[in-house]
């Protein structure tokens, strides 16, 4: 408990020198955290909120899912598939330092502007995080491990199965770590950039409106969620894969 | 050799891009001939004015990436070598991480004006925390051996900087730099996109809202091209530099 209370103490004396610069004076695009917590909870209590909220969430997590789901499929292929990675890895190897979010225009020209062309280019940012990372640790797969497999009859799914994929987990799981920050942020871009609903229009039209109460509030939202999926991801990560833990 | 069935692959993506342009069952405009597209490709690299906003977004992201690199290498190094520093920052940059830094562009806007300063601080603060993050552990995890050899043979706090902990924390800085460098041109790119009138991601949405898709698509390729030459010169620049280590083969 005391951990917890130091660790958040940094954080408790920014939000303080904040609150001080705040009464000493700041433009007034910059609202004190007691301010910006008085409007949190006050659109806590209104229902516009929570349909940007569901609207954002709409597009970002099945994006993240089909996303990490196909970039953890190929990436375990290419990782045991000696042809299939001599083929399809140097392509994403190229196309890794490449903004995904250029192609967001070409997809709304093919998919429209509606939800498929945020959802399929989140899913595509998505891919090249979690395929690096189940490609490599499927590769260093201790061979060791493949050849008790062997050794004891195993065939080759029973070896993907039982002795890449949990070798590969770890690796899978800090991929997904990345994926899901890049969901969110390029979830926040498209609607930024073209969109009528969710948390990213919502700050822009703040933005426009000079709403800067709106503009927190969204900034708050958008926060609270990035860290809140963080967190679930880590503690399911922590229940599935106690074992690796307590070998380290 | 090993290229062959790569190229083979990139290849036959291009011939069922040019097959389905000139199939004509779709529409022009959602399909450009690469013919086409290598027109206004061309159009655009012996264009001055055109080269002018590649330049622009190239230095926007250049200035935002070496700000984050200085900082996150000072502020990873310390974290990494004082327990005290890392237990007053680390809850922060921990705490922050998966918090997507861009919904803070708006409030950039107003506090740093639309031009290029908000561009450039909001590339800063994205590409801070991996460089931070891998510093960090990169630091932290110096092998104990050494150090402990390296005070043993006498050598001072400042030595053990320069020829000990630096050396060993290199190849993790440039870790963080590569995973950093991208995210520099894309977020150039998504803040040029959302509110700009100069560099290339306001070129591919005015491309775009004129309805010229193959010149919106030969930004695209100028974008991508200038994503793969930053990270082989930042990869030529780190074999140089950290001759001793070499990058795993995997990621090259």
């Amino acid at each position: 408990m005391s951990d917890t209370i130091a660790k958040a103490g940094t954080i408790i004396l920014l939000l303080l020198l904040w609150q001080l610069a705040w009464m000493w004076g700041l433009p007034s695009y910059i609202l004190s955290p007691l301010e910006i917590a008085k409007e949190f909870f006050a659109a806590l209590g209104s229902s516009e909120l929570y349909g940007h909220i569901g609207a954002s969430l709409l597009r970002s997590l099945p994006g993240f899912l089909l996303g990490s789901a196909s970039g953890i499929v190929l990436g375990l292929a290419a990782g045991v598939s000696r042809r299939f990675d001599e083929t399809f890895s140097p392509v994403i190897f190229l196309t890794y330092p490449v903004p995904k979010i250029v192609m967001l225009p070409l997809f709304m020209l093919w998919f429209g502007i509606g939800d498929v062309s945020k959802i399929l280019i989140i899913a595509l940012a998505c891919v090249y995080p979690t395929f690096i990372n189940a490609y490599y640790g499927a590769r260093v797969t201790p061979t060791i491990l493949v050849w008790s497999g062997l050794n004891m009859g195993a065939g080759r799914w029973r070896i993907f199965r039982a002795i890449v994929v949990p070798n590969a987990a770890p690796l899978i799981f800090a991929g997904l770590r990345v994926s899901l920050a890049l969901s969110f942020i390029v979830m926040f871009a498209t609607e930024m950039i073209n969109s009528r609903s969710g948390l990213g229009y919502l700050i822009q039209l703040a933005e426009s409106s000079l709403r800067f109460d709106l503009m927190y509030v969204s900034l708050v939202t958008i926060a609270i969620l990035g860290y809140a999926g963080d967190r679930l991801l880590r503690s399911a990560r922590h229940r599935l894969l106690r074992w690796q833990e307590a070998a380290e | 050799m090993k290229l062959v069935r790569p190229l083979a692959l990139i290849a036959a993506v291009l011939l069922a891009w040019e097959l389905t342009a000139r199939s004509g069952l779709w529409n022009p405009l959602l399909f450009p001939s690469l013919v086409k597209i290598g027109y206004e490709l061309g159009r655009f690299l012996v264009h001055p004015e055109r080269l002018m906003e590649a330049w622009v977004s190239l230095y926007r992201a250049l200035g935002g990436f070496a700000l984050a690199a200085a900082v996150g290498l000072l502020l990873g190094m310390l974290m990494g070598r004082s327990a005290r520093i890392a237990a007053l920052l680390d809850p922060l940059f921990s705490g922050t991480y998966a918090v997507p830094k861009l919904a803070l562009f708006p409030i950039f806007i107003f506090v740093f004006g639309i031009g290029s300063l908000s561009k450039v601080a909001l590339v800063f603060l994205e590409c801070l925390y991996p460089i931070i993050i891998v510093t960090y552990h990169g630091a932290r995890d110096v092998n104990r051996v050494l150090l402990w050899s390296a005070q043993n043979m006498g050598a001072s706090r400042a030595a053990i900087l320069r020829r000990v902990v630096i050396p060993a924390t290199a190849p993790f800085i440039f870790a963080g730099y590569r995973v950093a460098l991208p995210v520099a041109l894309i977020v150039v790119v998504i803040t040029e996109m959302i509110s700009s009138a100069d560099g290339l991601g306001y070129l591919v949405i005015y491309a775009l809202s004129s309805l010229k898709t193959d010149r919106m698509l030969a930004v695209v390729i100028v974008i991508s091209a200038l994503g793969l030459a930053l990270d082989r010169a930042l990869v030529f620049l780190r074999n140089r530099l950290v001759y001793w280590d070499r990058l795993d083969t995997y990621y090259v």
